[in-house]
């Protein structure tokens, strides 16, 4: 369902998380993973899954206010549009026996290139908010999201596999052109969050097995994945 | 109508008619028949004449004049029409002619059908009055559309060249929508032939957007022709042209993204190839429209301003939605309360209220221009968020030698523009910037420069700068100076009359002549004035020690306002006609010192030193004249002081001197002595040392030449308490009804005031049952003694019963209240006479009755010895 306009998280849960952002962009430099005997990627992978719950959190609230920012319909709770122009976006929802096939490592390149796009879209949306106080709403998530994707980064270098490097040209901009109007533009900015908050909920089902799967003997996970609404 | 008359082509046949007046019935029937002969005749003739000659005009230039032909008339039949204007004319012709127009008056027209033997000649009189002006279906040289604004445009020629003269126009034009043509709009436009041929434009702005359903136009037209005196008509109705959008296979909303002023009314549609379910604005559901196809639309009446990211309209099909998103607003206010000022003579920041909110932000939001147009410069000014409290501003740069400037501050959005204008005389609108770089410098011990910066080109203006001056404990002073303005630097003032060696705290603010504002107040600069001598001897007194022969003297520090610097070190030297003693260099906290003297005459001079020099001196005489007739007085205080006073004595020529100690501490006693003028009789003296219920000793000395005399010796509170104590007292002797007791003395410090009396209470009582007994004089059973002889220090209570327990409390009151109580349990002795009485009563009676009894029972022994006799 979609989340109601949320009040701002308090101001220590701010400190909080852009310490524990702050801690995960530097992990992989951290020495002390990388030494023999070091615990693995046990506790980044947990920190990780923690930052992503967090997020959803956070980001229950900033839909809210944004969602009333757009105005009515779009901040009613049955409204669901169809996906005209946010084709560009990658898509969180996934086939449930494609997605048990995949390895860790596609896992975690799948997440990195998805919040890679989807924090240039928001940066985006950012510069397109009207309100100076949305802006500082957003780019506080942009910054959380900076520090999710370090932590994915993190986890890969820990699991000893590279990061996805960007094709030459394929970087996702943020043109609205003339003929994008205004509505379009709202249109895809619901869908951004909409797919912002199912990769967020895919994600921490990804890190759970995943921290499940290094924790021996690894649990059984029973997951459902399927279209995942607001 | 016409005038018709009709010629016989043939001779007549009125010879026939005389030869059938024969009778007069038969006449009669005749005359009837013939009659009715003769009109069939008539109509006959008629039926075989061109008739019903109608003229109409479409340029007023050549007439087209056309009649009904003879019955019988085949089908391409020819006419002679002939007529006069000016000169005979005749046309050889089929159906119709076009002459030229003829001049106002009747004219002669016969037309005469040629080739056609039965038919007849037909006169017929024309007049301009006759004819119908009706001008030719106008044309439509261009139809287009702006779909962005939903406008349309139409253009036409007037054919203004074919009419001779200057003519109003009236066109008409219908505006029709749909397929089944509703007409939407139905308007005149008047125009003025001018002999030339004119294009005409003409637009309308349509409610609906032109892409909602296709749209016709069609124009007719009226010429009012003041010389024409025939009948004007409207021309026909033109063919109609029509605007359509070309959809393209993607469903549409119109209009994208408009602007629109609050409380309009707008029509919204969708227009597409699917069934429409709903359409919304915002969360409100409205009714649908249906146009061609499946086209629809909604309208919105009176609509509310929008939110910040705009008011959405949504249409639904079954399984996709459509929208557009409606900016509702108002046009920028006119900016109120524009106000241009410069800080520095450089650049002049204008500020302003933007009035009314537009409730556009983002693109549509208000754009500014601030336009000079003496200079023809302008700067702009774009905001993009939506503001919240912070001012408007723009600042423009000034230029040389121009001091008035005539600004007009243009606002414009999407909904229109606003200006307001302001001319000003810069120069006038000084508002300088705080001053920095406050510095203080030395010029005396009561002077200093102050210098401070100030950026700004002032340098063709005049300065006011105001220097608030602030002393602890002082009322803040301000003082004015007025400069010469300088480009770009430092100021310089001199401030004189401060005190020496005192901390002063400076600030500056300046405006310029004539005044506008004041610049805010500068930081506070703290500085101390440097030392100057002492301005005065400190304040000096001297005791004779308790031996007589060390003279000790003392002196009060400064105050800081006469010490004008920190006093390091005293100076003391006593002097008489013989000699004098000295001492040196006696360091500050040091206010006492101790010669040794006789007991003769001895001028004392004490001098405090500061860095800077020494104070003048302050002498005191050391002789004490001796006073026989001195008694000691009381003196109650006020609480926080206590009032002394004495008698005038002229002989006092110096000043009044009161000292004072605590009474229990030992001689020399001095707690702190007080000057006061010698034609002063009284002073209050007051010490924070003071402390209520504490005896303190004050003795009054009056200055003469040879030296002091005490004059008066006064104990006394500042303010009196009860007592903390009880008198002790003891039982000095009892008897069988008395008791006698004695009391001690209290303590003067426990006694905390003047003894005003005891009171002694007295009541029958055991330890036991009494003790917690509260003794009350209210009660009747108590009795009390009031002791007002505080020189009594005995009592003897009489009148009490002997061996009887008796409760004894005795308590001491000064002014200031009752002290504590203090009691003692005493018996008195028995009383032995009454106890032998006692005794001695009922023994005494024990042997009256015995000794009764035995006479009685005597008596009856002898009766009844006697009465038995008599019966015997």
């Amino acid at each position: 369902m979609l989340p109601a306009a949320g009040e701002p998280a308090a101001g220590d849960s701010w400190g909080m998380l852009a310490c524990l952002c702050t801690v995960l962009w530097h992990l992989p430099a951290v020495p002390a993973l990388n030494r023999t005997g070091d615990p693995g990627p046990g506790p980044s992978i947990q920190k990780t899954y923690d930052l992503t719950r967090y997020l959803e959190h956070q980001l229950r609230s900033l839909a809210g206010t944004y969602l009333n920012y757009l105005g009515p319909p779009f901040n009613e709770p049955d409204f669901n549009p169809p996906r005209l122009g946010a084709e560009t976006l990658p898509r969180a929802t996934v086939d449930l026996e494609v997605w048990r096939s995949l390895n860790d490592r596609l896992r975690l390149t799948q997440n990195y290139e998805a919040y890679s796009h989807l924090l240039c879209y928001l940066r985006g949306l950012n510069r397109q908010a009207a309100t100076a106080e949305l802006r500082r709403s957003l780019a506080h998530f942009c910054t959380s999201l900076q520090g999710l994707l370090g932590s994915i980064a993190g986890v890969m270098a820990a699991l000893g596999y590279p990061l996805p490097q960007p094709l030459p040209g394929t970087e996702p901009t943020w043109t609205p052109g003339p003929a994008h109007s205004d509505f379009l533009q709202k249109m895809d900015d619901f869908w951004l969050l909409k797919e912002l908050q199912t990769w967020l909920w895919r994600s921490a089902k990804d890190f759970n097995r995943l921290k499940k799967k290094m924790q021996p003997p690894a649990a059984a996970v029973t997951l459902h994945l399927e279209a995942h609404g607001f | 109508m016409m005038d018709i008359s009709l010629c016989l082509k043939r001779p007549s046949r009125m010879g026939d008619s005389k030869r059938m007046r024969m009778t007069s019935n038969f006449q009669w029937l005749l005359l009837t028949v013939l009659l009715l002969y003769l009109m069939n005749q008539v109509n006959s003739q008629k039926r075989r004449t061109p008739r019903d000659l109608k003229c109409i005009t479409n340029n007023l230039q050549v007439w087209d004049c056309s009649w009904r032909a003879p019955s019988g008339a085949g089908h391409g039949a020819a006419y002679e029409v002939c007529f006069e204007n000016g000169s005979h004319s005749c046309y050889r012709l089929e159906k119709n002619v076009k002459i030229p127009a003829l001049l106002p008056g009747d004219h002669e027209i016969t037309i005469n059908p040629l080739h056609d033997f039965g038919s007849f000649i037909s006169k017929f009189t024309l007049n301009e009055k006759n004819v119908s002006f009706i001008p030719d279906v106008p044309e439509i040289l261009d139809l287009s559309a702006d779909f962005s604004t939903s406008t349309l445009h139409l253009k036409w020629n007037d054919k203004g060249s074919v009419f001779p003269h200057h003519s109003d126009v009236i066109w008409e034009i219908k505006v029709l929508r749909k397929k089944n043509m509703e007409i939407v709009k139905l308007v005149t436009h008047n125009t003025t032939l001018n002999g030339r041929d004119t294009i005409h434009h003409w637009s309308w702005t349509s409610d609906m957007p032109l892409e909602c359903a296709t749209h016709y136009v069609g124009i007719r037209c009226y010429i009012d022709d003041p010389q024409f005196s025939g009948r004007k008509e409207w021309s026909d109705w033109s063919p109609l042209k029509n605007i359509s959008w070309s959809p393209d296979s993607q469903t549409k909303v119109f209009p994208q993204d408009r602007v629109l002023l609050v409380g309009s009314d707008i029509t919204v549609c969708c227009v597409t190839q699917e069934e429409v379910l709903s359409a919304q604005i915002g969360s409100t559901y409205c009714p649908l429209i249906h146009l061609d196809g499946k086209n629809v639309a909604i309208k919105i009446r009176n609509i509310s301003a929008s939110e910040s990211s705009g008011t959405n309209v949504v249409f639904s099909v079954e399984d996709n939605m459509f929208g557009t998103v409606i900016f509702a607003g108002y046009p920028p206010d006119i900016p109120q309360k524009l106000n241009c000022e410069t800080y520095d003579l450089k650049e002049i920041i204008c500020t302003w209220n933007p009035g009314r909110p537009t409730f556009l932000v983002g693109p549509r939001n208000t754009s500014y221009t601030l336009f000079e147009s003496f200079s023809g410069k302008y700067v702009r000014f774009k905001r993009v968020e939506l503001p919240t409290n912070e001012s408007y501003q723009l600042f423009f740069q000034m230029l040389p030698n121009q001091e008035i400037y005539n600004f007009t501050l243009n606002a414009r959005n999407p909904l229109g523009q606003s200006e307001s204008t302001l001319l000003v005389n810069i120069t006038e609108k000084v508002h300088p910037h705080i001053p920095t770089s406050i510095k203080v410098k030395d010029i005396s011990s009561t002077a200093v420069t102050l210098s401070w910066h100030l950026p700004g080109s002032f340098a063709k203006i005049k300065l006011l700068c105001q220097i608030e001056i602030n002393k602890t404990n002082s009322v803040h002073e301000l003082r004015n100076v007025t400069m010469k303005g300088i480009e770009n630097s430092s100021y310089l003032a001199a401030v004189d009359k401060l005190n020496p060696y005192t901390i002063y705290t400076f600030r500056i603010r300046c405006c310029t002549d004539p005044f506008w504002k004041w610049s805010k107040w500068s930081n506070e600069k703290q500085y101390l004035t440097t030392e100057a001598i002492p301005s005065k001897g400190p304040d000096t007194w001297r005791e004779w020690s308790s031996d007589g022969k060390n003279l000790i003297i003392y002196w009060k520090p400064l105050p800081i306002n006469e010490a004008n610097g920190k006093i390091l070190s005293y100076n003391v030297s006593c002097s008489s006609d013989e000699e004098t003693q000295s001492l040196s260099e006696i360091p500050d906290p040091q206010h006492k010192a101790e010669i040794q003297l006789d007991k003769s005459d001895y001028i004392i001079s004490v001098v405090a030193k500061n860095s800077v020099g020494s104070s003048p001196p302050s002498k005191i005489a050391s002789m004490e004249i001796p006073n026989d007739d001195l008694k000691i007085e009381q003196a109650v205080g006020m609480g926080n002081g206590i009032l002394l006073t004495w008698n005038y004595d002229p002989n006092v020529t110096c000043d009044y001197v009161i000292k004072w100690c605590n009474s229990s501490r030992s001689e020399p006693c001095l707690m702190d002595w007080k000057k006061v003028p010698s034609n002063s009789t009284e002073t209050v003296i007051e010490s924070d040392q003071f402390r209520p219920g504490v005896r303190y000793n004050f003795f009054v000395y009056g200055c003469r030449n040879q030296g002091y005399q005490l004059l008066r010796s006064i104990i006394g509170y500042v303010e009196e308490l009860a007592p903390v104590v009880a008198p002790n007292f003891t039982v000095e002797d009892t008897s069988a009804d008395s008791i006698l007791v004695k009391w001690e003395e209290i303590p003067v410090e426990e006694l905390r005031g003047f003894l005003r009396g005891y009171l002694f209470y007295f009541e029958k009582g055991e330890r036991d049952t009494s003790k917690m007994r509260v003794l009350e004089s209210g009660r009747s059973d108590i009795k009390v003694k009031n002791i007002t002889d505080i020189s009594q220090k005995t009592l003897r209570i009489a009148d009490l019963q002997g061996k009887t327990s008796y409760h004894l409390v005795l308590r001491a009151y000064t002014d200031g209240g009752m002290g504590p109580e203090k009691s003692m349990f005493v018996v008195t002795k028995e009383n032995s006479v009454a106890l032998i009485i006692a005794i001695l009563i009922p023994v005494a009676v024990a042997v009256i009755v015995g000794v009764v009894t035995s006479i009685l029972c005597y008596r009856k022994r002898e009766w009844e010895t006697a009465l038995l006799k008599h019966w015997k």
